[in-house]
Protein backbone atom coordinates (compact mmCIF):
# COMPACT_ATOMS: atom_id res chain seq x y z
CA UNK A 1 0.00 0.00 0.00
CA UNK A 2 1.79 3.43 -1.24
CA UNK A 3 1.47 6.27 0.62
CA UNK A 4 -1.52 8.09 -2.03
CA UNK A 5 -3.31 5.14 -1.27
CA UNK A 6 -3.81 6.18 2.38
CA UNK A 7 -4.02 10.10 2.22
CA UNK A 8 -7.16 8.48 -0.20
CA UNK A 9 -8.45 7.10 2.35
CA UNK A 10 -8.01 9.34 4.89
CA UNK A 11 -9.68 12.06 2.58
CA UNK A 12 -12.81 9.84 2.05
CA UNK A 13 -12.81 8.79 5.69
CA UNK A 14 -13.03 12.74 6.46
CA UNK A 15 -15.71 13.18 3.62
CA UNK A 16 -18.24 9.92 5.04
CA UNK A 17 -16.97 11.75 8.60
CA UNK A 18 -18.81 14.98 7.54
CA UNK A 19 -21.69 13.25 5.50
CA UNK A 20 -22.49 11.76 8.81
CA UNK A 21 -22.41 14.54 10.91
CA UNK A 22 -25.50 16.35 9.49
CA UNK A 23 -28.62 15.94 11.44
CA UNK A 24 -31.84 16.29 9.75
CA UNK A 25 -33.37 19.11 10.10
CA UNK A 26 -37.07 18.23 11.73
CA UNK A 27 -34.77 15.54 14.28
CA UNK A 28 -32.07 17.63 16.21
CA UNK A 29 -29.52 15.35 16.93
CA UNK A 30 -30.29 12.44 14.40
CA UNK A 31 -27.81 12.00 11.59
CA UNK A 32 -28.84 11.59 8.23
CA UNK A 33 -26.34 8.92 7.77
CA UNK A 34 -28.77 7.10 11.25
CA UNK A 35 -32.04 7.56 8.64
CA UNK A 36 -30.40 5.86 5.64
CA UNK A 37 -30.46 9.00 3.66
CA UNK A 38 -26.91 8.22 1.85
CA UNK A 39 -26.34 6.03 -0.55
CA UNK A 40 -22.82 6.53 -1.64
CA UNK A 41 -19.79 8.63 -0.68
CA UNK A 42 -17.22 8.57 -3.55
CA UNK A 43 -13.85 10.49 -3.94
CA UNK A 44 -11.87 10.67 -7.02
CA UNK A 45 -9.23 13.37 -8.09
CA UNK A 46 -9.99 15.30 -5.00
CA UNK A 47 -13.52 15.67 -5.69
CA UNK A 48 -16.55 14.37 -3.54
CA UNK A 49 -19.69 12.64 -4.81
CA UNK A 50 -22.36 12.26 -2.82
CA UNK A 51 -25.46 10.45 -3.85
CA UNK A 52 -28.61 10.53 -0.90
CA UNK A 53 -31.86 9.18 -0.80
CA UNK A 54 -34.93 11.10 0.08
CA UNK A 55 -37.31 9.74 2.15
CA UNK A 56 -40.21 11.24 -0.11
CA UNK A 57 -39.45 13.12 -3.33
CA UNK A 58 -41.70 16.00 -2.55
CA UNK A 59 -39.55 16.52 1.36
CA UNK A 60 -39.52 20.52 1.15
CA UNK A 61 -35.96 19.38 3.25
CA UNK A 62 -34.04 18.11 0.31
CA UNK A 63 -32.43 22.00 -0.36
CA UNK A 64 -31.52 22.42 3.17
CA UNK A 65 -29.99 18.90 3.87
CA UNK A 66 -27.84 19.01 0.61
CA UNK A 67 -26.87 22.28 1.19
CA UNK A 68 -25.44 21.34 5.18
CA UNK A 69 -23.99 17.89 3.58
CA UNK A 70 -22.12 20.19 1.04
CA UNK A 71 -20.84 22.96 3.72
CA UNK A 72 -19.56 19.98 6.18
CA UNK A 73 -17.83 18.46 3.02
CA UNK A 74 -16.30 21.13 2.17
CA UNK A 75 -15.48 22.82 5.70
CA UNK A 76 -13.10 19.81 5.65
CA UNK A 77 -10.80 21.11 3.32
CA UNK A 78 -10.39 17.55 2.22
CA UNK A 79 -11.56 18.00 -1.39
CA UNK A 80 -11.71 21.03 -3.63
CA UNK A 81 -15.67 20.04 -5.20
CA UNK A 82 -18.69 18.35 -4.17
CA UNK A 83 -21.53 16.94 -6.02
CA UNK A 84 -24.45 16.28 -4.50
CA UNK A 85 -27.54 14.17 -6.33
CA UNK A 86 -30.72 13.00 -5.16
CA UNK A 87 -31.16 9.49 -6.20
CA UNK A 88 -34.64 8.42 -7.69
CA UNK A 89 -33.72 4.52 -6.61
CA UNK A 90 -33.57 3.18 -4.66
CA UNK A 91 -36.98 4.07 -2.68
CA UNK A 92 -36.40 4.75 1.41
CA UNK A 93 -37.60 2.73 3.56
CA UNK A 94 -38.35 2.41 7.05
CA UNK A 95 -35.74 -0.50 7.16
CA UNK A 96 -32.53 2.08 6.64
CA UNK A 97 -33.00 3.83 10.07
CA UNK A 98 -30.55 1.98 12.11
CA UNK A 99 -31.80 0.23 15.50
CA UNK A 100 -30.00 2.62 18.13
CA UNK A 101 -31.73 5.57 16.29
CA UNK A 102 -35.21 4.21 16.08
CA UNK A 103 -34.67 3.68 19.95
CA UNK A 104 -33.84 7.75 20.18
CA UNK A 105 -36.79 8.65 17.44
CA UNK A 106 -39.31 6.76 19.95
CA UNK A 107 -37.50 8.41 23.44
CA UNK A 108 -36.89 12.19 21.97
CA UNK A 109 -40.09 12.22 19.57
CA UNK A 110 -42.70 10.12 19.75
CA UNK A 111 -41.98 8.61 16.31
CA UNK A 112 -41.94 4.62 16.06
CA UNK A 113 -41.61 2.39 12.82
CA UNK A 114 -43.85 -0.26 11.76
CA UNK A 115 -42.21 -3.47 12.94
CA UNK A 116 -41.57 -6.29 10.25
CA UNK A 117 -45.35 -8.01 10.78
CA UNK A 118 -46.99 -4.35 10.23
CA UNK A 119 -47.35 -4.00 13.96
CA UNK A 120 -47.05 -0.92 16.38
CA UNK A 121 -45.68 -0.86 19.66
CA UNK A 122 -46.29 2.34 21.77
CA UNK A 123 -43.08 4.26 22.35
CA UNK A 124 -43.94 6.26 25.43
CA UNK A 125 -45.84 2.83 27.07
CA UNK A 126 -44.79 -0.31 25.10
CA UNK A 127 -48.46 -1.08 25.05
CA UNK A 128 -49.74 -3.55 21.62
CA UNK A 129 -52.79 -1.41 21.54
CA UNK A 130 -51.79 1.40 18.94
CA UNK A 131 -53.97 1.87 16.20
CA UNK A 132 -53.59 4.11 13.05
CA UNK A 133 -55.91 7.46 13.16
CA UNK A 134 -54.75 9.37 10.36
CA UNK A 135 -52.84 8.30 6.68
CA UNK A 136 -51.24 11.90 6.62
CA UNK A 137 -49.13 13.35 9.55
CA UNK A 138 -47.57 16.78 9.70
CA UNK A 139 -44.81 15.52 7.39
CA UNK A 140 -44.84 13.74 4.39
CA UNK A 141 -43.33 10.72 6.42
CA UNK A 142 -45.10 10.11 9.03
CA UNK A 143 -48.68 9.28 9.54
CA UNK A 144 -50.72 9.65 13.06
CA UNK A 145 -51.71 7.00 15.29
CA UNK A 146 -53.39 6.49 18.59
CA UNK A 147 -52.03 4.38 22.17
CA UNK A 148 -55.44 3.41 23.83
CA UNK A 149 -53.44 2.25 26.49
CA UNK A 150 -51.34 5.64 27.71
CA UNK A 151 -53.32 7.96 25.43
CA UNK A 152 -50.90 9.44 23.53
CA UNK A 153 -50.69 10.63 19.80
CA UNK A 154 -47.93 8.84 18.44
CA UNK A 155 -46.42 9.40 15.06
CA UNK A 156 -45.21 6.67 12.85
CA UNK A 157 -42.25 6.94 10.12
CA UNK A 158 -43.30 5.30 6.55
CA UNK B 1 -51.12 3.23 36.54
CA UNK B 2 -53.87 5.60 37.81
CA UNK B 3 -52.09 8.48 40.15
CA UNK B 4 -54.95 10.80 42.22
CA UNK B 5 -53.43 13.40 44.44
CA UNK B 6 -55.03 14.17 48.07
CA UNK B 7 -55.66 17.80 47.68
CA UNK B 8 -54.60 20.79 45.35
CA UNK B 9 -51.28 21.38 47.88
CA UNK B 10 -50.52 17.41 47.20
CA UNK B 11 -50.85 18.36 43.25
CA UNK B 12 -48.51 21.04 43.72
CA UNK B 13 -45.89 18.91 45.54
CA UNK B 14 -46.00 17.10 42.42
CA UNK B 15 -45.50 19.73 39.89
CA UNK B 16 -42.60 21.69 42.17
CA UNK B 17 -40.92 18.27 42.36
CA UNK B 18 -40.54 18.09 38.81
CA UNK B 19 -43.52 15.63 38.05
CA UNK B 20 -45.45 15.11 34.91
CA UNK B 21 -48.97 14.59 34.57
CA UNK B 22 -50.22 11.73 32.12
CA UNK B 23 -53.31 11.42 30.78
CA UNK B 24 -54.46 8.44 32.54
CA UNK B 25 -54.22 10.41 36.08
CA UNK B 26 -56.81 11.29 38.01
CA UNK B 27 -55.85 14.99 37.87
CA UNK B 28 -57.57 18.01 40.09
CA UNK B 29 -60.31 19.51 37.40
CA UNK B 30 -59.26 23.05 37.44
CA UNK B 31 -55.79 21.58 35.98
CA UNK B 32 -57.90 19.51 33.59
CA UNK B 33 -59.53 22.59 32.64
CA UNK B 34 -56.89 25.33 32.22
CA UNK B 35 -54.30 22.36 30.54
CA UNK B 36 -57.56 22.01 27.90
CA UNK B 37 -58.67 25.22 27.43
CA UNK B 38 -54.68 26.17 26.72
CA UNK B 39 -54.54 23.05 24.13
CA UNK B 40 -57.52 23.90 22.65
CA UNK B 41 -56.36 27.46 21.98
CA UNK B 42 -53.08 26.00 20.91
CA UNK B 43 -54.99 23.71 18.30
CA UNK B 44 -57.35 26.15 17.10
CA UNK B 45 -54.52 28.62 15.71
CA UNK B 46 -52.27 25.83 14.39
CA UNK B 47 -55.38 25.27 12.23
CA UNK B 48 -56.52 28.58 11.24
CA UNK B 49 -52.54 29.31 10.89
CA UNK B 50 -52.13 26.18 8.41
CA UNK B 51 -55.55 27.00 6.19
CA UNK B 52 -53.75 30.72 5.95
CA UNK B 53 -50.60 29.30 4.53
CA UNK B 54 -52.96 27.33 2.14
CA UNK B 55 -54.33 30.12 0.77
CA UNK B 56 -51.04 31.42 -0.73
CA UNK B 57 -49.89 28.16 -2.35
CA UNK B 58 -51.15 28.94 -5.30
CA UNK B 59 -49.45 32.91 -4.93
CA UNK B 60 -46.28 31.55 -4.05
CA UNK B 61 -43.88 32.50 -6.41
CA UNK B 62 -41.91 29.54 -7.93
CA UNK B 63 -42.59 25.70 -7.71
CA UNK B 64 -40.10 25.44 -4.63
CA UNK B 65 -41.44 28.10 -2.48
CA UNK B 66 -45.32 26.62 -3.50
CA UNK B 67 -43.33 23.40 -2.35
CA UNK B 68 -42.38 24.92 1.14
CA UNK B 69 -45.92 26.18 1.38
CA UNK B 70 -47.39 23.16 1.18
CA UNK B 71 -45.56 21.33 3.33
CA UNK B 72 -46.19 24.11 6.21
CA UNK B 73 -49.64 23.54 5.77
CA UNK B 74 -48.99 20.32 5.96
CA UNK B 75 -46.89 20.80 9.02
CA UNK B 76 -49.96 23.07 10.53
CA UNK B 77 -52.91 20.86 9.88
CA UNK B 78 -51.17 17.86 11.28
CA UNK B 79 -49.99 19.70 14.21
CA UNK B 80 -53.35 20.40 14.50
CA UNK B 81 -54.16 17.24 14.15
CA UNK B 82 -52.20 15.85 17.24
CA UNK B 83 -53.26 18.42 19.20
CA UNK B 84 -57.18 18.27 18.84
CA UNK B 85 -56.75 14.56 19.95
CA UNK B 86 -54.77 15.12 23.21
CA UNK B 87 -57.50 18.07 23.51
CA UNK B 88 -60.29 15.47 23.08
CA UNK B 89 -59.08 12.96 25.16
CA UNK B 90 -59.18 15.53 28.17
CA UNK B 91 -63.34 14.85 28.36
CA UNK B 92 -64.53 18.21 27.76
CA UNK B 93 -65.38 18.14 23.88
CA UNK B 94 -64.49 15.92 21.33
CA UNK B 95 -62.85 17.04 18.05
CA UNK B 96 -66.14 17.98 15.74
CA UNK B 97 -67.23 20.15 18.82
CA UNK B 98 -64.10 21.95 19.26
CA UNK B 99 -64.27 22.82 15.10
CA UNK B 100 -68.08 23.54 15.37
CA UNK B 101 -67.54 26.13 17.84
CA UNK B 102 -64.31 27.44 16.10
CA UNK B 103 -66.09 27.58 12.67
CA UNK B 104 -69.13 29.60 14.23
CA UNK B 105 -66.86 31.72 15.77
CA UNK B 106 -67.44 30.48 19.11
CA UNK B 107 -63.83 30.07 19.90
CA UNK B 108 -60.61 31.36 20.51
CA UNK B 109 -57.35 31.65 18.57
CA UNK B 110 -54.37 33.16 18.14
CA UNK B 111 -54.21 36.99 17.04
CA UNK B 112 -52.27 36.88 13.95
CA UNK B 113 -54.79 35.25 12.19
CA UNK B 114 -57.31 38.02 12.34
CA UNK B 115 -55.49 40.16 10.16
CA UNK B 116 -54.72 39.83 5.85
CA UNK B 117 -51.67 39.28 4.37
CA UNK B 118 -51.50 42.08 1.78
CA UNK B 119 -48.61 41.22 -0.53
CA UNK B 120 -46.29 38.01 -0.92
CA UNK B 121 -44.50 40.53 1.68
CA UNK B 122 -46.38 39.76 4.18
CA UNK B 123 -46.14 36.17 4.18
CA UNK B 124 -42.31 36.85 4.43
CA UNK B 125 -43.07 38.79 7.57
CA UNK B 126 -45.46 36.11 9.46
CA UNK B 127 -42.70 33.56 8.72
CA UNK B 128 -40.19 35.52 9.33
CA UNK B 129 -41.71 38.06 12.01
CA UNK B 130 -45.09 35.51 13.67
CA UNK B 131 -43.72 32.33 13.51
CA UNK B 132 -40.68 33.54 15.58
CA UNK B 133 -43.04 34.87 18.33
CA UNK B 134 -45.17 31.30 18.21
CA UNK B 135 -41.56 29.27 18.47
CA UNK B 136 -40.57 31.46 21.61
CA UNK B 137 -43.82 30.94 22.88
CA UNK B 138 -44.16 27.37 22.25
CA UNK B 139 -40.56 26.75 23.15
CA UNK B 140 -41.04 28.12 26.49
CA UNK B 141 -44.05 26.09 27.15
CA UNK B 142 -41.91 22.80 26.48
CA UNK B 143 -39.19 24.04 28.28
CA UNK B 144 -41.70 22.82 31.39
CA UNK B 145 -45.46 21.44 30.41
CA UNK B 146 -45.98 19.82 33.00
CA UNK B 147 -48.65 17.96 30.70
CA UNK B 148 -47.11 15.23 29.01
CA UNK B 149 -49.33 14.18 25.80
CA UNK B 150 -48.96 17.63 25.43
CA UNK B 151 -45.52 18.19 25.72
CA UNK B 152 -44.47 14.68 23.81
CA UNK B 153 -46.79 16.77 20.75
CA UNK B 154 -44.78 20.19 21.55
CA UNK B 155 -41.11 18.63 20.98
CA UNK B 156 -41.95 17.76 17.29
CA UNK B 157 -44.05 20.90 16.88
CA UNK B 158 -40.97 22.97 17.56
CA UNK B 159 -38.59 20.73 16.24
CA UNK B 160 -40.61 22.02 12.79
CA UNK B 161 -41.07 25.06 13.64
CA UNK B 162 -37.09 25.64 13.89
CA UNK B 163 -37.07 24.24 9.97
CA UNK B 164 -39.99 26.76 9.11
CA UNK B 165 -37.70 29.66 10.61
CA UNK B 166 -34.79 28.92 8.48
CA UNK B 167 -37.03 29.28 5.77
CA UNK B 168 -38.27 32.89 6.93
CA UNK B 169 -34.98 34.16 7.12
CA UNK B 170 -34.12 32.53 3.51
CA UNK B 171 -37.08 34.54 2.24
CA UNK B 172 -36.00 37.52 3.97
CA UNK B 173 -32.90 37.08 3.36
CA UNK B 174 -33.49 37.26 -0.75
CA UNK B 175 -36.10 40.06 -0.36
CA UNK B 176 -33.36 42.11 1.15
CA UNK B 177 -31.05 41.43 -1.59
CA UNK B 178 -33.63 42.59 -4.06
CA UNK B 179 -35.31 46.05 -5.45
CA UNK B 180 -35.91 48.91 -3.99
CA UNK B 181 -39.53 48.10 -4.38
CA UNK B 182 -39.11 44.62 -3.32
CA UNK B 183 -37.82 46.76 0.18
CA UNK B 184 -40.48 48.70 0.21
CA UNK B 185 -42.81 45.75 -0.34
CA UNK B 186 -41.19 44.26 3.48
CA UNK B 187 -41.17 47.70 4.75
CA UNK B 188 -44.88 47.97 4.33
CA UNK B 189 -45.69 44.59 5.63
CA UNK B 190 -42.81 45.15 8.86
CA UNK B 191 -45.23 48.12 9.50
CA UNK B 192 -48.62 45.55 9.46
CA UNK B 193 -47.05 42.87 11.40
CA UNK B 194 -45.05 44.41 13.80
CA UNK B 195 -47.49 45.33 16.84
CA UNK B 196 -49.66 41.82 16.38
CA UNK B 197 -46.62 40.17 16.76
CA UNK B 198 -45.61 41.93 19.66
CA UNK B 199 -48.79 41.41 20.79
CA UNK B 200 -49.30 37.92 20.14
CA UNK B 201 -47.23 37.37 23.51
CA UNK B 202 -50.35 38.86 25.44
CA UNK B 203 -50.24 41.32 28.03
CA UNK B 204 -48.22 40.99 31.67
CA UNK B 205 -49.18 37.68 32.94
CA UNK B 206 -51.19 37.46 36.39
CA UNK B 207 -48.53 36.15 39.02
CA UNK B 208 -51.59 34.53 40.07
CA UNK B 209 -51.64 32.86 36.69
CA UNK B 210 -52.79 28.84 37.34
CA UNK B 211 -50.55 27.97 33.99
CA UNK B 212 -47.64 29.20 35.55
CA UNK B 213 -48.01 27.78 39.09
CA UNK B 214 -48.96 24.27 37.39
CA UNK B 215 -45.83 25.22 34.67
CA UNK B 216 -47.38 24.64 32.04
CA UNK B 217 -45.93 28.20 30.87
CA UNK B 218 -42.44 28.47 32.21
CA UNK B 219 -41.94 32.08 31.89
CA UNK B 220 -44.19 35.14 31.99
CA UNK B 221 -45.95 36.80 29.14
CA UNK B 222 -44.03 40.12 29.76
CA UNK B 223 -40.65 38.31 29.87
CA UNK B 224 -40.89 36.44 26.62
CA UNK B 225 -41.79 39.72 25.00
CA UNK B 226 -39.36 41.11 25.96
CA UNK B 227 -36.81 39.00 25.08
CA UNK B 228 -38.80 38.93 21.36
CA UNK B 229 -37.95 42.59 20.97
CA UNK B 230 -34.56 42.69 22.37
CA UNK B 231 -33.74 40.06 19.65
CA UNK B 232 -35.63 41.48 16.58
CA UNK B 233 -35.34 45.46 16.96
CA UNK B 234 -31.37 45.04 16.59
CA UNK B 235 -31.80 42.09 13.83
CA UNK B 236 -34.42 44.12 11.66
CA UNK B 237 -32.60 47.35 12.17
CA UNK B 238 -29.11 45.82 10.78
CA UNK B 239 -31.39 44.75 7.51
CA UNK B 240 -32.60 48.32 7.07
CA UNK B 241 -35.57 48.17 8.24
CA UNK B 242 -37.75 50.74 10.68
CA UNK B 243 -39.62 49.18 13.06
CA UNK B 244 -42.91 51.09 13.41
CA UNK B 245 -42.50 52.91 16.55
CA UNK B 246 -41.75 56.50 17.24
CA UNK B 247 -41.17 56.11 20.86
CA UNK B 248 -38.48 52.74 20.33
CA UNK B 249 -35.07 53.71 22.15
CA UNK B 250 -32.80 52.23 23.18
CA UNK B 251 -32.47 52.60 27.53
CA UNK B 252 -28.78 52.32 28.56
CA UNK B 253 -29.34 52.24 32.33
CA UNK B 254 -32.47 49.75 31.89
CA UNK B 255 -31.82 46.95 34.58
CA UNK B 256 -29.01 48.07 36.96
CA UNK B 257 -27.17 49.53 33.53
CA UNK B 258 -27.78 46.04 31.17
CA UNK B 259 -29.31 48.36 28.95
CA UNK B 260 -32.53 47.58 26.63
CA UNK B 261 -34.49 48.00 24.34
CA UNK B 262 -37.80 49.82 25.20
CA UNK B 263 -41.31 49.94 23.03
CA UNK B 264 -43.81 52.87 23.57
CA UNK B 265 -46.43 51.83 26.06
CA UNK B 266 -48.36 48.91 24.42
CA UNK B 267 -51.79 49.35 23.46
CA UNK B 268 -54.09 46.18 23.86
CA UNK B 269 -57.32 47.13 22.66
CA UNK B 270 -56.41 45.51 18.94
CA UNK B 271 -55.40 42.15 20.46
CA UNK B 272 -58.56 41.96 23.01
CA UNK B 273 -60.97 42.40 19.84
CA UNK B 274 -59.54 39.46 18.19
CA UNK B 275 -60.49 37.42 21.07
CA UNK B 276 -63.89 38.57 20.23
CA UNK B 277 -63.63 37.77 16.79
CA UNK B 278 -63.24 41.21 16.10
CA UNK B 279 -59.76 41.62 14.33
CA UNK B 280 -59.83 43.09 10.78
CA UNK B 281 -60.18 40.35 8.93
CA UNK B 282 -61.80 37.74 11.50
CA UNK B 283 -64.96 37.18 9.83
CA UNK B 284 -63.58 36.42 6.45
CA UNK B 285 -61.03 33.93 7.81
CA UNK B 286 -63.22 32.50 9.74
CA UNK B 287 -66.25 32.05 7.28
CA UNK B 288 -63.42 30.41 4.88
CA UNK B 289 -62.31 27.92 7.19
CA UNK B 290 -66.11 26.91 7.92
CA UNK B 291 -66.59 26.85 4.34
CA UNK B 292 -63.74 24.76 3.94
CA UNK B 293 -64.69 22.24 6.50
CA UNK B 294 -68.50 22.03 4.86
CA UNK B 295 -66.44 21.66 1.12
CA UNK B 296 -64.22 18.87 2.63
CA UNK B 297 -67.08 16.81 4.32
CA UNK B 298 -67.28 14.32 1.60
CA UNK B 299 -63.54 13.06 2.35
CA UNK B 300 -64.34 12.67 6.12
CA UNK B 301 -67.71 10.21 5.42
CA UNK B 302 -65.79 8.76 2.43
CA UNK B 303 -62.74 7.65 4.79
CA UNK B 304 -65.56 6.95 7.36
CA UNK B 305 -67.09 4.52 5.01
CA UNK B 306 -63.85 2.79 3.55
CA UNK B 307 -62.94 2.28 7.09
CA UNK B 308 -59.87 3.78 7.00
CA UNK B 309 -58.83 6.16 9.89
CA UNK B 310 -60.15 9.38 9.62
Amino acid sequence: MNSRTLTDRATLEAVQFAVASVHDPEYPGVSIAELGLVETVRVEDSEATIDLIPTYGGCPALDFIARDVRNAVMATQAVTACTITWLRAPIWTPDRVTGDVRRFLESEFTVTLRRSDGSLVCPVCGSGTVRDTAPMGPSRCRSLAYCDDCRNPVEVMR
Amino acid sequence: MTRSWTDLDDFQNFIDGGGIVEAVDDMPDDYRAEVFRFIEFHANSELMGGLTERDWIPRAPGVRLKQIFLAKTQDEIGHAHLLYQVAADMGFKDRTQMLEELFDGRSRFHNVFHYQAVTWADQIAIAYLVDAAAFASQRAVFAECTYGPYKRVLKRIISEEGFHMRHGEEMLLRLTEGTETQREMFQAALDRWWWPAVHLFGPDSDPNDPLLRWKIKSQPNEQLRHAYIQKYVPLLQSYGFRIPDDNLHYDDTFDGGKGAWLTSDIDWEPLKATMRQGGPDSRRRISNAAANYADTAWVREALQRTGAAA
